[in-house]
């Protein structure tokens, strides 16, 4: 299949879902779906569109956080990228971890770091962070704050 | 009265000093032949002795009497090897079968690895050991087939007796004398754990094998029970082909070109090799080898 | 100085851990290593396991989940043993100092004997490094 012919069939296939369509160069495009929709889509570009799901970015925008599925077609040489928009308050999507084993780290390092629930995630541990981190303490977020008192934010030496 | 003069000087001063030599030796051709300059003169000493000065941290989870025992049991079977091995080279003073004595001293040192390993409570030594095990049972078999070739010559298992009849041809100017010489080299490097043999050990992989929880005078005196191997056992191939050590006149230099041949054989061998795995290693051992060392028993047993 | 001590300067075998770094300087150390830098004519090896150390090579900016971890493993190192920060992250968490995984540098949770400056420090300022702490604590500095 050419670029064309793919890009016809995604669009045409999820035309409700899509809520705006930014094709950035030839080969990179960046896709804002609903986020009810995400797991079908996903799973149709993963088995049926053969796309490899490569990576997700979430980032902490006021007033969404938004997350980032990078898909990659490789035989036309295509890069979709999925944009969800979140609620800040409450943020919860959809786990892509049932069907994309891939998704499995990053949605974990997703939900410890910037506090986003995965509904349905099979394994919803915490990754990255150490043992002693406390809960519901998202470092990513733009208001952070530091809460350690024992920490030495001087020079050093 | 003499074993013990035997004992202490021979066997203990004599092989510790000419085994940190030899020791020395070796790295320092590594490095030559790896285009660097080496270590100094008596560092394998230097070694030695700050590795006595550390403190030795044992596991919880260790066997403590065995964990300390082990390389003390290794460095005894060393030293009593090379006291045999002395007493027959000097007052020829053996004993009918001190030969078989002499391998199985010689045995106890990578027996106390294994011990060592086993006892310290991690699974990376559990590992290390399992493969020494192993690699025991490999070249243990054209070992013992291998001496077998000199004592088919001189018809005895006395040392004394090797000696004797090695005055007018040693056993290695035979063509089963040269086989069985091949054969006994590949089994003393994989006696030394040296590469291509360095499985138990193998620093890439389980990182430092059964020595892995081995600190301080523990782990000096296993470096040390190394050392003095690898002065024992090229002496043990001496006496047995090539008529033990002359000291006196040409014969001198004789000897001491056939000491620096075996080591080199060995370096050489051990710069030019990478490692190989247990189930190669055995197969290899148990193949071609075997097949060698069987070829040079039954060509000694037919006068070749 | 104490014959233990001499000992101990003249046959240091290094051993080298990573508290969470980017790498480099890990890749420096392992220049060091290699025959154009050779290190075993100062009696440096590269030791495989912790217990046969004497001197420690610390790289890496240390996050909260090795904190502890230092902590277990200066405990378990035998005693007398010197140790190295190699690198800026080790001296004082360079670019990393507001970082939220970055609590302390490396001097705050086991005492370290000298510094190498970097990013990441070359393998002669290593070197050069190394036989500077050897000379200190040579001339009964400890």
């Amino acid at each position: 299949m050419t670029r064309e012919e793919v890009l016809l069939d995604f669009t045409s296939r999820f035309n409700d879902d899509i809520i705006d369509y930014y094709d950035k160069s030839g080969s990179r495009l960046y896709v804002t779906i609903k986020p009810e929709s995400i797991v079908g889509i996903g799973t149709y570009l993963f088995r049926n569109m053969g796309a490899r799901f490569n990576i997700a970015s979430a980032t902490d925008l006021p007033p969404n956080i938004e997350i980032l599925y990078h898909f990659i077609v490789e035989d036309v040489n295509l890069i979709i990228s999925l944009r969800v928009f979140l609620d800040r308050e409450n943020p919860v999507v959809d786990s892509l971890a049932r069907e994309i084993e891939a998704c499995n780290w990053i949605e974990r390092e997703m939900s410890e770091l910037l506090g986003i629930t995965f509904t349905g995630h099979p394994d919803p541990r915490r990754l990255l962070l150490a043992d002693n981190w406390p809960e519901c303490v998202y470092p990513l977020r733009q208001d952070y704050e530091e809460w350690d008192e024992s920490a030495d934010r001087t020079r050093g030496i | 009265m003499m074993f013990l003069l035997y004992f202490l000087v021979f066997g203990l001063v004599v092989t510790i000093v000419m085994g940190l030599v030899t020791s020395w030796i070796d790295r320092k051709v590594t490095a030559r032949v790896q285009y660097r300059v080496g270590p100094p003169f008596l560092q394998p000493l230097i070694d030695i002795v700050k590795l006595l000065g550390k403190e030795t941290v044992i596991p919880a989870g260790a066997a403590r009497e065995m964990f300390l025992f082990a390389p003390l049991l290794g460095f005894a079977g060393v030293v009593s090897a090379s006291t045999v091995l002395w007493a027959n080279q000097l007052h020829a003073a053996g004993f009918m079968g001190d030969l078989i004595v002499a391998v199985y001293l010689l045995t106890i040192p990578s027996l106390s690895i294994i011990l060592g390993g086993f006892a310290s409570g991690n699974p990376l030594a559990s590992l290390g050991a399992s493969r020494e095990m192993k690699l025991v049972v490999a070249y243990e078999l054209p070992f013992i087939l291998a001496i077998l070739v000199p004592v088919i010559w001189a018809g005895s298992f006395g040392l004394g007796d090797i000696i004797e009849s090695q005055k007018s041809f040693m056993t290695a100017g035979h063509i089963s004398g040269m086989i069985a010489l091949a054969v006994a080299i590949l089994c003393i490097q994989a006696k030394l754990a040296m590469v291509p043999f360095d499985i138990p050990e193998a620093e890439t992989e389980i990182v430092e094998g059964p020595l892995v929880e081995y600190s301080g005078p523990a782990l000096g005196i296993f470096k040390l029970t190394r050392s003095m191997l690898l002065f024992t056992l090229p002496f043990f191939l001496l006496v047995l082909f090539f008529g033990g050590l002359r000291f006196s006149g040409p014969g001198f230099f004789r000897t001491l070109l056939e000491y620096v041949g075996i080591v080199a054989i060995l370096t050489v061998i051990r710069n030019t090799n990478p490692r190989v795995r247990i189930d190669q290693a055995v197969r290899f051992f148990w193949g071609p080898v075997t097949i060698l060392a069987v070829i040079a028993v039954v060509l000694a047993l037919n006068g070749i | 100085m104490s014959l233990k001590l001499k000992a101990l300067l003249k046959s240091p075998w290094v051993f080298h851990l990573s508290t969470g770094s980017c790498n480099n300087c890990d890749i420096e150390i392992l220049d060091c290593l290699t025959p154009r830098f050779d290190i075993e004519r100062f009696g440096m090896l590269l030791a495989g396991s912790i217990k046969h150390a004497d001197v420690l090579l610390v790289t890496g900016s240390c996050n909260r989940m090795s904190v502890e971890r230092m902590k277990e493993l200066w405990e378990q190192v035998p005693k007398p043993c010197l140790v190295v920060a190699v690198g800026t992250c080790t001296a004082s968490r360079g670019i990393f100092k507001d970082s939220y995984n970055c609590p302390v540098p490396l001097d705050k949770i086991i005492p370290v004997d000298v510094y190498i400056p970097g990013c990441p420090p070359k393998p002669e300022a290593i070197i050069a490094g190394v036989v500077k702490l050897i000379e200190k604590v040579g001339s009964g500095n400890d």
